[in-house]
């Protein structure tokens, strides 16, 4: 697979060519520098709106089509998809249409949106790749609305039932020996995609992959404290397993490996050595510092909601509630000057974490 | 180290006190005599401050009972969505609409798409457009939480939602989403914009309220907010004065009303997230093991941190100072705030009690006129002209420091939640590290 080598067309009828493109960053055009994509990110929630938007198709649709948003880099090189949507279009056996208009439209309100994320090519829910495609492709490719002078990029994602949930990513060029025959032909190079998360969304991932095994396929979120168990309870059996590893290693009924064996000890050297007092001392000086602060943000929560109370209590003892009354009007003074008390008292709170920082 | 202990249990005991004279679910007093050196006793009291932290489970709390909205269910797409628009204008806040549909008392998200946010024309932005420039923050701040009731986004999502319709999305708007740091989300904005989507769309929309700083500790911080319907009733009068408060009884921990969320996988997506990390080998041979430790390196890098679905262990983070500094600073704003709402209640106060002082001396000498017209025989000048005269000073509004409260006791809680974490984890290491001390 190293060099271009053409690979015989997987559908006979179809006027296009499967080959492999070299990695090293050799132009493809002749002349012109390459502007041709390498390496390609797909970020999650754009394969996940994709696999959503294949679940909706219409019933009589083997595939579906949308378009990639994203970033580019400055060379061209780096191709980063972030978001993608929908475009309707129907295919029959002699023809095909992508509403042209729709996907103009939106493009326009995504860019709205988010300004930073350009058009970089365009997805279907299947992996073949055949004369629509190719037509699609130039659409896409073409100059003034589309992509150029960057080649498109076209990601495929199978979503047959029965068989695997598997992404390819696609550049183009053109190809064809006539005008005619040129603008439904192009050929199709394969570029290595890989899918890049951020760390925000790792979080989000934990969450989405918790519900993969179960049933209903749903996830309550979980609270601080139960991510922080399930992370301990994760940690502890990683470790039942490194040692049930071990174990069976040094009871020879494992295969033993020395770069495993090295990488272990290396990890295990890495527990600091400090001084029992030292522990206790951060100990409690960083418990403090949090259990202090628990009980000045409890305090001041309290005192708040004794002022808002006292605010709207005051008034609550007088029989009347009319405004004109010189008894009233001393008693709701009086809820006023308790309130002011509080504020006051929260004042020595405010000296707390203030006082904090200061040590720190 | 004895001292250090009773530190700990005074602090909570006095923590405890507290909640009992407000009525909130009393823990039980920890006996002093019981606080020994074992890590149970000293662990049990910060967890029983922490029971403030989840209050709204689902179906227990009777707020949610009249909702005509009591779960929601996301799907992967819509969190992934609002993660990745949240991430990407953090520290700006960033806003959209949430589409799907509803389904009895429950609530399915399948959709989300961000609004625009409108920028400031360019003549005035000359001079404001430097992003380094804290005015310009808090505009686009402001712009951003505007965006979800400005006139320009509600074109922008109908055109939206009527493209969506064309493509089988469940083209329904339920809702919209914010993102926020630090819990700091309670604001007349926040509120404004969801009493606009709960007056408008049928009352059944939520708020959704991503926490961007709080989420990068590890766990995702997701929660999903209405208004209670005594809030909405007072919203629609737009009357927060002391007499109305008392009249509706209104507190603050009654102006939101929070839903359960549950996350909801397509079978597509279901089926592609178990192919997605590479099964191990079934039976690992001597080939499968790294030749040297350069290669188990790469391999580690190439493999298990790339992968999307890796195990994370941010949450294990022992760091507390970014945390506790960015709370305290917080909760100082939301003081100074709130010392700034009393100083307006007592200013007004203050100028109600003259003008009424006035209007007493005015009433007075008027009584006294006509007492010595009486006398005259001529005929007496009425006595409800002061009404004309005087005129009584409006009183502020207490929507304001009704929020105020609601932040405090968000941030609150948010305390508790992560000291109940912290020194748990904080035990263990310190478990680990000196073995045999506990």
């Amino acid at each position: 697979m190293g060099d271009a080598t053409a690979a015989p067309p997987t559908n006979p009828s179809s006027s296009f060519l499967h080959l492999a493109r070299p990695l090293a960053p050799a132009p493809i055009a002749t002349t012109a520098p390459s502007t041709a994509p390498l390496n390609i990110a797909v970020q999650p929630q754009a394969l996940i709106s994709i696999l959503d938007h294949a679940s909706r198709r219409p019933a009589d649709q083997d595939r579906v089509i949308g378009t990639l948003l994203g970033t580019r880099s400055d060379d061209g090189t780096e191709v980063e998809i972030k978001n993608c949507y929908a475009v309707p279009h129907t295919e029959t056996h002699e023809q095909v249409e992508v509403d042209m208009d729709y996907q103009k439209r939106m493009l326009e309100l995504h860019l709205r949106a988010s300004p930073k994320e350009v058009l970089l090519g365009w997805y279907a829910t299947s992996s073949d790749l055949n004369t629509f495609s190719a037509l699609i492709q130039n659409f896409y490719s073409q100059q003034g609305d589309g992509t150029f002078p960057h080649p498109a990029v076209h990601l495929t994602v199978s979503t047959a039932p029965g068989t695997d949930v598997a992404a390819h990513t696609y550049i183009s060029a053109p190809i064809g020996t006539t005008p005619e025959r040129a603008a439904d032909s192009c050929l199709f190079l394969p570029v290595p995609h890989e899918i890049r998360y951020g760390e925000a969304e790792k979080s989000g991932l934990e969450i989405i992959a918790g519900a993969r095994d179960r049933e209903d396929r749903s996830q309550p979120l979980h609270t601080d404290i139960e991510t922080l168990e399930r992370a301990v309870e994760q940690v502890l059996e990683m470790l039942e397993r490194v040692s049930n590893y071990v174990s069976n290693v040094l009871d020879e009924e494992a295969e033993p490996s020395a770069a495993l064996g090295q990488f272990l000890l290396n990890t295990l050297s890495l527990q600091p050595k400090v001084e029992p007092e030292e522990i206790e001392r951060d100990f409690n000086s960083h418990i403090q510092d949090v259990l202090l602060v628990s009980y000045l943000a409890n305090t001041i929560r309290t005192q708040i909601d004794l002022s808002n109370r006292l605010a709207t209590a005051a008034l609550t003892m007088g029989p009347e509630t009319g405004s004109g009354d010189g008894k009233n009007d001393g008693e709701r003074k009086q809820g006023h000057g308790q309130g002011q008390r509080g504020g006051r008292d929260r004042g020595h709170g405010q000296a707390g974490p203030g006082g904090r920082r200061g040590e720190q | 180290m004895k001292a250090e202990w009773e530190f700990v249990v005074k602090v909570t005991a006095t923590g405890a006190n507290i909640y009992r004279r407000y009525q909130l679910p009393p823990p039980p007093l920890l006996d002093p005599a019981t606080a020994d050196h074992s890590t149970y006793s000293t662990l049990r009291p910060i967890q029983l401050t922490s029971t403030g932290k989840q209050p709204i489970m689902a179906n227990t709390d009777p707020k949610l009972a009249d909702s005509p909205v009591r779960t929601l269910q996301l799907s992967a797409l819509v969190v992934m969505r609002i993660i990745k628009h949240s991430t990407t204008s953090f520290p700006t806040p960033a806003t959209g609409m949430l589409v799907g549909m509803d389904v009895g008392t429950a609530l399915e998200v399948t959709n989300s798409f961000p609004f625009p946010v409108s920028t400031p024309d360019t003549q005035a932005g000359q001079v404001a457009m430097n992003p380094a420039d804290p005015y310009y923050q808090a505009d686009q701040a402001a712009l951003a939480l505007a965006a979800p009731r400005a006139k320009g986004s509600a074109t922008y999502s109908a055109e939206m939602l009527k493209y969506l319709r064309e493509v089988n999305v469940d083209a329904q708007g339920v809702g919209w989403y914010m993102s926020c740091s630090m819990g700091n989300f309670v604001s007349a904005a926040f509120i404004e914009n969801q009493a606009f989507y709960q007056r408008q769309t049928d009352e059944r929309s939520v708020a959704l309220v991503f926490d961007v700083s709080r989420t990068s500790q590890g766990s995702l911080n997701l929660h999903a907010y209405r208004l209670s319907p005594a809030f909405v009733a007072a919203m629609k009068e737009n009357k927060f004065t002391t007499e109305s408060l008392q009249k509706s009884n209104l507190r603050y921990q009654d102006i939101l009303i929070e839903l359960p969320i549950t996350i909801h996988n397509s079978h597509l997506l279901t089926s592609f997230l178990h192919q997605l990390p590479t099964p191990p080998p079934s039976a690992p041979t001597a080939k499968d093991f790294p030749a040297s430790l350069a290669e188990l390196r790469a391999d580690a890098q190439t493999h298990i941190a790339s992968n999307p679905l890796a195990p994370n262990y941010d949450t294990l983070d022992l760091a507390i100072d970014p945390f506790l500094e960015k709370t305290s600073d917080l909760l100082l704003e939301s003081i100074e705030a709130h010392t700034q709402e009393q100083n307006n209640a007592s200013y007004y106060q203050r100028s109600l009690g003259r003008e009424q002082a006035k209007i007493k001396a005015w009433q007075e000498k008027r009584k006294a006129e006509n007492a010595l017209r009486a006398q005259q025989k001529q005929p007496a000048l009425p006595e409800d002209e002061w009404q004309k005269l005087f005129k009584l000073p409006t009183e502020p509004s207490r929507l304001e420091s009704l929020l105020i409260g609601r932040q405090v006791e968000q941030y609150a809680r948010q305390v508790d939640g992560f000291s109940a974490m912290v020194s748990g984890k904080m035990f263990g290491v310190k478990g680990g590290l000196v073995p045999g001390e506990m």
